[in-house]
């Protein structure tokens, strides 16, 4: 027995060595050799100074598959000018949440980071320094950049501290929209280019096509419109869609009543219980996928590409990747076009509702960075006019040229970047470096040039023939035009809600956190019931966010926007 | 009064001191090379228990654990109040069981039948085969299971239709009811050959004069299957048996995190899982410690109890 015993013991001892053997690999990422001084830096600026080379680590909330680790023509150019190696970390299988608390768990922090939504957990834990002091010392452009809207960074009632710079583009005119309710270009022309307002429009159209082509040329069914609803896009393709068809603006989960400035969770409007019906609808009759609950995103993105999806309801930056594949085979009729669809004749989409600069998400450097200063630096680097064209429009006399005072994108390069970006983002880093403070689409730098390529003429040279075609056919220049103007609503005091984050592990956030559990469950329950059982599954919804005590958090809402409208107005 | 035998036992104690003194002087090279161990297993399991402290705190990652504010059994009460908390209890409890039956009987079997086999080649070559999914990452997994069960040209329902058997192709990943079972033979998939490793280990090392024996006294091949290769695993079967059974309460998440998605969660969120989003995700480390707290117990409960009923049934312990 005891022979026998010891036997047993000695081979899940052996067994315990395999794998810690296999674990054991060690990781030598940090002595990859990052110096490449060679190349002699012409340049004198500020960040020159110290040219000894460092590597910093850069963990980015949202993933970028086209990261090009500072391989790209602007990657190099920026490192042979600053000495400085960017090292980015993604969230890896799980979401930025998950990657920011494990960091706060772990106390260990990288120089810089990209938190999103989880720099209150960050800041809770002291993990952000406080960048009004360096900004002030360091940072003349950065301070140049943000201009009247400086104040807003501050990060709260009480605590004036700049814990994130804000990224967002400042004095953004939205020239493009990225949004709305999609269809494919080949749908719109056999359907001789109908009017698309409402859902309705919308249906037929897919219905029209579906009943005329339901396979295609390779046999596979046609899908009328897919979801991009099994991951946390859920938010972006399938609740945010319901705040735009019912004449209302994203505010995160809150729709906020824009005179009393009372919030409620957004699924409690009744008209919001109509858009989801009508997705019951869709399903009943066959037109939305089955799997748009089910499916991963990669399995999503593999439809799109194969260019079976007629329709979706997605943003651009969510369906784009796959809709560049589509582009880089040539499928052009198989690529979307852009509606404001909303459920009746008597919503208007309210996208561009205005909100100011809203100093939502940003970068921030964290208590462990090796030389805070040299960072802010380089950040006022990349907020400088020379910076901002540098990571805008890439290199001179490589990326664009200089005509008549004119910054010019050359033929083959524009060609290259409309129809293959993702290559085009990943050799050329142009996209990759916007990390810092910069002016947004439609603001002119001193030479008279546009700081971004997005201005209208650079638009419509990146639109395909299959996009002009359909913009022609609706009287339009940019799918932009099709929808309400800017200023066709009211500025929006507290900029956007979902920017307003919750204090961390407050009773608010438990509530929240069991809402969104809640919510993810029930809408696709009652989207994939029987229309028969659609009222009864939403009212189990309903009673169920009530249980979880969605009215507390409502006042809570309500009070951190009223006093977000304060800290502002300030 | 003097108890007549005041003397003899400690004298006895210090005779026993003695011996157990000298004794480990004279294994002092054993002792010596097992402490390397004894000192891992010092920082690596009881120094964190340290940290079981924050469950009674309200933990804030800024300060210092000794710094901080004490809530008594607030996060616990809180934990016990939460109906989800039941739910999640319910189906980590459910697939592990699920697992811990399927996950043992199927390698056994396989490793008896491996057993039996004469040729050796073929003999390694499919242990080989059936043992490489377990180096799959759970990812991978996930997406080839996602896609097999496809209604969009997922090959099960194309084989079902195929075969008359449904019309419609089933939404097999929109079942909650079908969770358990998807995540069961996923899982037996990938650690079935794995599994079978240390079972055939253990029979390569039965007597073979047992068989011999056997074959005289006229037992054919079922019987010596019966009769010497399963009682020769026993030991073997029962430790990892045990064993796993104290790691019932925490399975890991991350096949219920891959194969799971928004319309099943009421089957496919674990205990872990909702530690990670009740906890760690929204920076309640106390809250989340509090979970871990549990199932420690718990885990401890279950291997005491399970070695008990051993021990009863079979005189043995292997603790």
């Amino acid at each position: 027995m005891k022979r026998r015993m010891q036997m047993v013991l000695s081979l899940m001892l052996a067994l315990v060595f395999v794998f810690v053997t296999a674990c054991g690999k060690t990781n030598n990422e940090g002595s990859t050799n990052t110096g490449t001084t060679n190349g002699t830096p012409n340049v004198t600026s500020d960040v020159t100074e110290k040219a000894d080379p460092i590597t910093i680590r850069l963990a980015s909330g949202d993933s970028n598959p086209s990261w090009d680790d500072m391989k790209s023509d602007l990657g190099k150019y920026l490192l042979e000018k600053t000495g400085i190696t960017i090292k980015q970390e993604f969230p890896v299988g799980g979401t930025d949440s998950d990657m920011f608390a494990l960091m706060v768990a772990s106390d260990d922090y990288p120089d810089l980071v990209m938190p999103k939504g989880n720099a209150g957990k960050l800041v809770d834990a002291g993990a952000l320094l406080d960048l009004r002091p360096l900004i002030e010392k360091y940072g003349p452009n950065l301070k140049k950049v943000y201009g009247e809207y400086f104040n807003r960074l501050r990060w709260s009632e009480d605590d004036d501290a700049i814990y994130t710079l804000p990224q967002g583009g400042v004095g953004q005119i939205y020239f493009e929209s990225g949004g709305g309710f999609q269809l494919q270009h080949k749908v719109l022309e056999s359907a001789g280019y109908p009017q698309i307002k409402t859902v309705q429009d919308y249906e037929a159209a897919i219905k029209a096509y579906v009943e005329k082509n339901p396979k295609t040329a390779d046999g596979q069914p046609t899908i009328g419109m897919s979801l991009n609803g099994g991951e946390w896009q859920i938010l972006i393709s399938v609740t945010n869609p319901a705040f735009y068809a019912t004449g209302a603006p994203d505010d995160g989960e809150f729709y906020v009543n824009q005179d009393t400035l009372e919030a409620i969770m957004h699924y409690q409007r009744p008209e919001e219980r109509e858009y989801f019906r009508w997705l019951n609808h869709m399903n009943d009759i066959g037109l939305l996928d089955k799997e748009s609950f089910v499916q991963k995103y990669d399995q999503y993105k593999a439809k799109i590409a194969s260019g079976r999806v007629l329709g979706l309801i997605d943003q651009n930056w969510d369906y784009g990747e796959a809709e560049n594949a589509l582009k880089a085979e040539g499928k052009f009729d198989s690529t979307y076009a852009r509606f404001p669809v909303t459920l009746n004749d008597t919503f208007q989409d309210h996208s561009f509702q205005g909100t100011g600069y809203i100093a939502g998400y940003g970068l921030g450097i964290t208590k462990d960075a090796k030389d805070p200063v040299r960072l802010i630096k380089f950040l006022d680097y990349l907020a400088s006019d020379e910076g901002q064209v540098l990571v805008n429009w890439g290199i001179e006399g490589k990326h664009y040229n200089v005509e008549d005072g004119k910054r010019v994108i050359p033929a083959d390069v524009q060609a290259m970047k409309s129809n293959d970006n993702n290559t085009f983002k990943k050799t050329t880093g142009i996209g990759n470096y916007l990390i810092s403070a910069r002016y947004g689409d439609g603001v002119l730098d001193p030479t008279g040039n546009y700081y971004t390529t997005t201005f209208p003429e650079q638009i419509q040279t990146s639109y395909s023939d299959a996009d002009k075609k359909t913009l022609a056919a609706y009287g339009a220049t940019t799918y932009k035009d099709l929808w309400p103007a800017d200023d066709a609503f009211p500025e929006r005091k507290y900029g956007a809600a979902w920017t307003l984050p919750f204090e961390t592990g407050s009773q608010a956030n438990v509530i929240f956190q069991k809402t969104q559990d809640i919510m993810k469950k029930r809408i696709p329950e009652a989207i994939l019931a029987k229309p028969a059982d659609f009222d009864k599954i939403y009212d189990t919804f309903l009673k169920e966010l009530d249980g979880a005590g969605v009215d507390k958090l409502n006042a809570e809402f309500t009070k951190m926007v009223k006093d977000r409208v304060a800290l502002w107005s300030k | 009064m003097k108890p007549l035998t005041e003397g003899i036992p400690k004298a006895s104690v210090s005779k026993k001191e003695n011996r157990f003194w000298s004794k480990a002087f004279q294994q002092r090279y054993l002792y010596m090379m097992s402490l390397p161990f004894v000192i891992w297993i010092f920082i690596f399991s009881y120094v964190p228990v340290w940290g079981w402290l924050t469950a009674f705190q309200n933990y804030k990652p800024k300060n210092s654990i000794l710094n901080q504010k004490w809530v008594g059994f607030d996060n616990f009460i809180e934990l016990f109040q939460d109906e989800r908390f039941y739910l999640v209890l319910r189906n980590t409890l459910a697939m592990s069981t699920m697992g811990l039956v399927v996950g043992f009987t199927i390698p056994v079997i396989f490793a008896l039948l491996l057993n039996e086999l004469r040729g050796q080649f073929f003999k390694r070559s499919v242990q080989t085969i059936s043992y490489l999914p377990h180096f799959v990452s759970w990812v991978v997994v996930a997406g080839l299971v996602t896609k097999m069960l496809s209604t969009d040209g997922g090959a099960v329902n194309q084989l079902l239709i195929y075969l008359h058997i449904i019309d419609t192709p089933i939404q097999f990943m929109a079942k909650g009811e079908l969770f358990w079972g998807i995540l069961t033979l996923s899982d037996l998939w990938k650690e079935m050959g794995w599994n079978s490793i240390i079972f055939l280990a253990a029979m390569a090392g039965i007597d073979p004069e047992l068989y011999e024996a056997s074959t005289v006294d006229g037992a054919g091949r079922f019987r010596k299957m019966w009769h010497i290769t399963l009682p020769g695993i026993r030991t073997t079967f029962m430790v990892l048996f045990i064993l796993s059974i104290g790691h019932l309460v925490s399975i890991g998440f991350e096949k219920q995190f891959l194969l799971g998605n928004p319309l099943v969660t009421d089957f496919s969120e674990v205990l872990d899982l909702y530690a990670l989003k009740y906890g760690i995700q929204m920076s309640r480390y106390s809250y989340g410690t509090a979970i871990g707290i549990f199932n420690s117990v718990v885990s401890i409960l279950l291997v005491l109890i399970a070695n008990g009923i051993y021990k009863r049934v079979t005189k043995e312990s292997i603790i």
